[in-house]
């Protein structure tokens, strides 16, 4: 019920399309078993003076005098009853096809949003090459079982069932010694399949086992050669070969057995009814017609069978992928009951006693941090790696939610302002930037696609990047990412801040996002920048001085406490850290022997 | 994510070459082939057969009503079961074998020739497309020559028999069924196309929604941060709706494709019905004939569409085969003469007997670098490092670093001028001799899945238990080794996943002093390690460098500091030159660059 209710829940509004291409698939198996007696017509009917074996409706159209008049007609009726056929087929088909694609269609994108609103706690810890795997590979096995194998399923049990209708229409003994085998003929398929499941994964092992053998030697190339490892290489490679090929030789084995034995079984059947039916025929009990019809009805069972164990006996792996598919499903939503408030953001910014720390980790990341920004002003905060900083911008944005404590926007709770708001307003330039595989003008242009030209490119000027993508041989239209020219660090960080640039926001923070920038261009970025965002309230996360010290107000985080706050002279008389670090930077006279000192 | 679906796509003219070449590997287990393609010729033969011994028994038993022979019928379906059993197990066997030593051979060629080529192919060739080769080209090219060719085998011979046994029954009757043939071509090549172009369009769609989900997944924060929820799902959903669109297109095609068939043969058996029973009525053909040729034509339209797919795959595995022997004959730009092979093996065979002993003298002679594509990294560079001397390489990226290093590796040869080992043009000795005597301590480190100890005896394979924990405690990793619950035999996972940076580093660091190499690379990490950990990596270098001519890509000041020699490099030129004392008070690039980039690093020491 639970595994219904699963399948169910995606093919939700297209019941009405599913059981439309049921029936029609029923329908058609229907008629495939009457083709036979086309034949029986002819021998039985028109030959002799038997009761015609096709239901009423066809015979109804058949007519004629001569026996040569009778003939044409029944090929003819044949011809159009095939036309008929074919093109119910066709459209079932279609009908298929419209109903497993809108399926997919529908799963990839309420896969692909619901990724995109699942928290940034769950994106940090996934693997992305496993959801990927979940996302196509998964999707596309969902989409083969119910396009292809569930209705493979509902046409082999109604051929089945209704071929055996219509031998029982023709001869009653012959339809019971024609069923004694096919038991056996599923069972035999259906436990091999579900048997073979198990050497299959073997055999998959054994290949996965080769390729990270031949992926870790291609990755690792310059340690294989740098070791002269070339010769040992080449024989852990012919190991895990060799063992994948006996792997997949015991399948083979099986495999050929399998298919070898159920022909062997199939064809006693065969010669059981056909024996049967011979001998039936010389004592009058079976029509010659009846006979040649059973020559095709018992093919219609005997094959089916094993096709049906087969599917049934490889069962499992749609579950599994279904499970997995859920498994990203089942994670709430981070935007799911947020507030639905708006408000107009002005940049005032209050942190008052936040504290953080991830539900499974018991070592807080925030102890009881506050600060007031007023509009306009810039605040820098330094620190060292672990003190906490990215921790205190992700919660500012609320990508992480404060644990203890509040922080105040124009003095609302944020927890009470709509997280796409929130974010809309406050912008973060990144230190590793995300850049879309677009080109580098789309790239800068991401947030206001209807921007000008001259827009863009003022943007770009300003962020010290005009004249780099000057140097690229497609220029603005460059693509970057991984099918086209990656970019580097610095270039990236520039992009990043250009694309901010098009956007009005009333709080900024700059996460270390010069840092791959040399200082010379990064303090000429920022004043060109400070005159930009005049009235902007702009954080700035940094381990640079000369980045800090023209700040309004510079914070100094260490191990998640605030340990100094103040402008940039009243930092350097407190001779704290800040005044520290502003020492080593700025003197001009190294003393050589201080300094290997302080290595050991 | 590798994106290689472009090339998957290319179908070339028939080269008659490229399928002589692959012929020539199934030498071998041609026998395979050969037992496959006879059971494949035998289970024709049946098909064609079968339907006769009903038609004999409609005619012989039915219609004469006589019993004596029943037992015949009885016994010639006995030997069917027999046969077709046993056909279809031997084909299944044979063309499974083909299938698999093929595919055996190709990829254990490849990979030799893998392990054979420089560097440079390494760099310009990416490990997706190299994966690709081995994976699943091989697979489609040994597919298809097994199975595939059996099956063609067996569709061509059945439909010929068929057509053989229908002449031979009737001929008028038969020339009917012939008449069909020409459209069944027509409408299969038709079709054939149609579909595969529209089975194109949507693996390139698939690949797409594949780049976009990897997109959504990596850039989920950026995406969360600009608020481009929205934009992006528009942009997917275009990626969607034209899967959609291509793939509802494909099912009409494909779904068009098998009726039209069904209807062509159906046209065939009105005629049959018509003609043939007319002939019957009037006693011309007996009934088993009727029955036997309307058998014919099922079974005669059955093999045309596999025929179709057959051929197109044939096709699509040219280009693998043009992609995987391109690999297995690109020749190594970098190899031994024949004359050095002769005398001191080469990077795969050893003659150790023959090796001179290294000392680890390195010299650069008017040294010249430039990549193929034609950029200069090195111009006349001139470098004499004595035997147990530590070299500190400093400068920007694009400096010239790594190429230096890589030129003593011989990953790389120089374009002019000479690299002297011991005074002789290491060109002529073997590349095994050279990196048999070489350590590599690369920024990060590259462990291979397996035991930790597995990974340290990389170093050298002919080292006891004991040389490596020794080992592993001359580098300080011994201690957290064996904090493992298995100890040295703790599986790493792959690529080292298992292991934090810093642990790995060290274990590569054993690796290294394991292979006891003359000449030391070291390619320091500039990622971050906990205080405990660096301590025992800086230890570690000491340890290693002790006694070895070695270079060090340089990013630690303590290391820096402790080199015998500091070569400041720019545009592939040494600029400065000299120990950090004479650096510092030189006040130049050293200097700037000291103060600059080092400044975190003291500024967090220190406080």
């Amino acid at each position: 019920m639970k595994r219904l209710k699963q399948i169910l829940k995606w093919i939700y509004g297209y019941k009405k399309i599913y059981a439309t291409t049921v029936v029609l698939l029923i329908a058609l198996q229907y008629f495939r078993t009457l083709t036979p007696l086309f034949l029986t017509h002819i021998i039985d009917t028109i030959f002799g003076d038997e009761p015609s074996a096709l239901p009423k409706f066809i015979t109804a159209l058949f007519g004629g005098d001569t026996v040569q008049e009778q003939l044409l007609i029944v090929a003819l009726v044949y011809v159009m009853y095939t036309l008929f056929r074919v093109t119910i087929i066709f459209l079932r088909r279609f009908i298929n096809a419209k109903f497993t694609e809108n399926v997919a269609y529908n799963m990839r994108n309420t896969l692909y949003t619901h990724l995109q609103d699942l928290s940034f706690t769950y994106h940090s810890h996934a693997e992305t090459g496993d959801l990927i795997q979940r996302c196509t590979t998964d999707v596309e096995t969902f989409r083969v079982f119910i396009g292809e194998q569930m209705i493979e399923i509902f046409r082999l049990f109604f051929l089945v069932s209704l071929t055996i209708y219509q031998m029982s229409r023709v001869n009653v003994t012959m339809t019971l010694f024609s069923v004694i085998i096919t038991p056996i003929i599923f069972l035999a398929a259906f436990i091999y399949f579900s048997y073979v499941k198990i050497i299959f994964r073997r055999v998959e092992d054994a290949e996965a086992k080769m390729t990270t053998t031949l992926q870790e030697s291609v990755t690792g190339i310059r340690v294989v050669k740098a070791f002269a490892s070339e010769q040992y290489e080449i024989d852990q490679f012919d190991k895990k070969s060799q063992t994948y090929l006996k792997e997949d030789f015991r399948l083979l084995k099986l495999m050929a057995f399998f298919w070898g034995g159920t022909d062997f079984i199939i064809f006693i059947q065969y010669a059981i009814t056909l024996s049967v039916g011979i001998y039936l025929t010389t004592t009058g009990a079976l029509t010659i017609g009846g006979f040649v019809a059973f020559l095709t009805f018992i093919g219609m069972i005997v094959w089916p069978m094993r096709q049906l164990g087969r599917i049934v006996g490889e069962f499992g792996k749609t579950t599994v992928a279904l499970d997995r598919i859920d498994e990203i499903m089942n994670n709430p939503s981070e935007h799911k009951d947020d507030s639905t408030n708006t408000l107009d953001i002005q940049g005032h910014i209050e942190f008052k006693d936040v504290h953080f720390q991830f539900d499974d980790d018991n070592k807080p990341l925030l102890r009881g941090v506050s600060f007031d920004a007023k509009q306009g002003e810039s605040i820098a905060i330094i620190g060292r790696t672990g003190s906490g900083k990215s921790t205190l911008i992700n919660l500012l944005v609320r990508l992480l939610e404060v644990s203890k404590g509040e922080i105040l926007v124009d003095g609302v709770p944020i927890h009470q302002i709509n997280k796409k708001h929130l974010r809309k307003n406050v912008g973060i330039i990144m230190q590793e930037p995300f850049l879309y595989s677009r080109t580098v003008y789309d790239n800068i242009g991401i947030m206001d696609q209807k921007a000008p030209k001259e827009k863009v490119y003022k943007a770009a000027t300003i962020a010290a990047l005009h004249d780099d993508i000057g140097g690229f041989e497609r220029g603005y239209e460059t693509i970057v990412g991984e099918r086209g020219v990656t970019l580097s660090g610095g270039q990236k960080q520039r992009v990043a801040i250009a694309r901010m640039l098009l956007d009005d926001k009333p709080v900024l923070i700059f996460d270390d996002s010069l840092s791959a920038v040399d200082t010379e261009t990064d303090i000429q970025i920022r004043r060109a920048l400070n005159k930009y965002w005049k009235d902007t309230t702009v954080f700035i996360i940094t381990h640079r001085i000369t980045s800090a010290m023209e700040a309004d107000k510079i914070i100094v985080l260490e191990e998640g406490k605030i340990s100094e706050i103040g402008n940039h002279e009243e930092l350097l008389k407190s001779k704290g850290l800040y005044s520290h670090l502003w020492d080593i930077q700025t003197a001009i006279e190294i003393d050589l022997s201080d300094l290997e000192k302080g290595d050991n | 994510m590798n994106y290689i679906d472009e090339e998957e796509f290319t179908e070339s003219k028939f080269d008659i070459n490229v399928w002589i070449k692959i012929f020539k590997m199934m030498g071998p287990f041609k026998k395979h082939l050969i037992l496959g393609i006879l059971s494949a010729v035998v289970l024709a033969i049946t098909d064609a057969v079968y339907p006769q011994i009903n038609r004999y028994a409609i005619d012989n038993i039915a219609v004469t009503k006589d019993l004596t022979l029943l037992p015949y019928f009885i016994g010639a379906y006995v030997v069917l079961m027999f046969v077709i059993g046993g056909m279809v197990y031997s084909f299944i066997i044979h063309a499974g074998q083909v299938q698999q030593k093929l595919s055996y051979t190709l990829r254990k060629q490849a990979f030799e020739k893998l392990q054979k080529l420089p560097f440079s192919y390494y760099d310009k060739t990416p490990v997706g497309w190299i994966m690709a080769r081995m994976t699943s080209d091989s697979r489609k090219l040994s597919d298809i020559l097994s199975w595939g060719m059996i099956d063609l085998s067996w569709g061509l011979l059945m439909m010929i028999f068929i057509t053989l046994f229908m002449f031979l029954t009737n001929w008028q009757l038969a020339l009917i069924v012939m008449v069909s043939i020409p459209f069944l071509i027509f409408v299969s090549v038709y079709f054939r196309k149609k579909i595969l172009y529209s089975y194109r369009k949507i693996r390139k769609q698939n690949s797409k929604i594949t780049g976009a989900f990897n997109e959504g997944i990596t850039g989920a924060k950026t995406t969360k941060t600009l608020v481009l929820e929205e934009q992006n799902f528009n942009d997917f959903d275009r990626l969607t709706s034209s899967m959609r669109r291509h793939s509802i297109r494909a099912a009409i095609f494909a779904g068009l494709y098998f009726p039209t068939i069904l209807f062509i043969a159906s046209i065939t058996t009105g005629f049959i019905m018509y003609y043939g029973g007319n002939e019957a009525a009037v006693g011309m053909i007996e009934i088993g004939v009727l029955y036997v040729f309307i058998a014919y034509v099922g079974s005669f339209f059955e093999p045309v569409m596999q025929l179709a797919n057959i051929l197109a795959r044939f096709q699509q595995a040219q280009a693998s085969a043009e992609r995987l022997i391109s690999l297995i004959e690109e020749e190594p730009e970098i190899w031994d003469t024949d004359e050095v092979i002769e005398t001191y093996g080469d990077a795969i065979t050893f003659k150790r007997d023959n090796w001179e002993k290294l000392h680890g003298k390195i010299e650069f002679r008017n040294v010249t670098f430039k990549y193929s594509k034609g950029e200069t990294v090195l111009e006349n560079f001139n470098l004499t490092v004595n035997a147990g001397e530590a070299i500190a390489l400093v400068g920007h990226t694009g400096a010239g670093k790594s190429t230096i290093v890589n030129l003593v590796c011989r990953f790389y040869e120089p374009t002019s001028g000479k690299i002297l080992i011991d005074d002789k043009d290491y060109k002529d000795r073997s590349l095994g001799w050279l990196h048999a005597n070489l350590g590599y301590v690369l920024q990060s480190p590259h462990l291979f899945s397996g035991t930790i100890y597995d990974n340290i005896k990389y170093g050298n394979q002919d080292a006891t238990r004991e040389e490596i924990i020794e080992a592993a405690i001359l580098v300080e990793a011994h201690d957290f080794i064996v904090t493992f619950e298995d100890g040295y035999e703790t599986m790493v996972g792959e690529g080292g996943a298992r292991l934090s940076v810093g642990q790995k580093q060290l274990i590569s660091f054993a690796r290294a002093l394991i292979a006891d190499p003359k000449i030391l690379i070291l390619d320091e990490a500039t990622s971050s390690v906990d205080t405990k950990t660096e301590k025992s990596i800086q230890h570690a270098i000491d340890t290693l460098l002790n006694g070895r001519t070695s270079f060090i890509v340089a990013h630690r000041l303590s290391t820096i500091v402790k080199a015998d020699r500091i070569l400041v490099l720019d545009k592939g030129k040494i600029i400065e030159a000299g120990t950090h004392k004479e650096l510092i008070t030189q006040k130049g690039s050293y200097y700037q660059l000291y103060t600059n980039q080092f400044i975190d690093e003291t500024g967090q020491k220190d406080a």
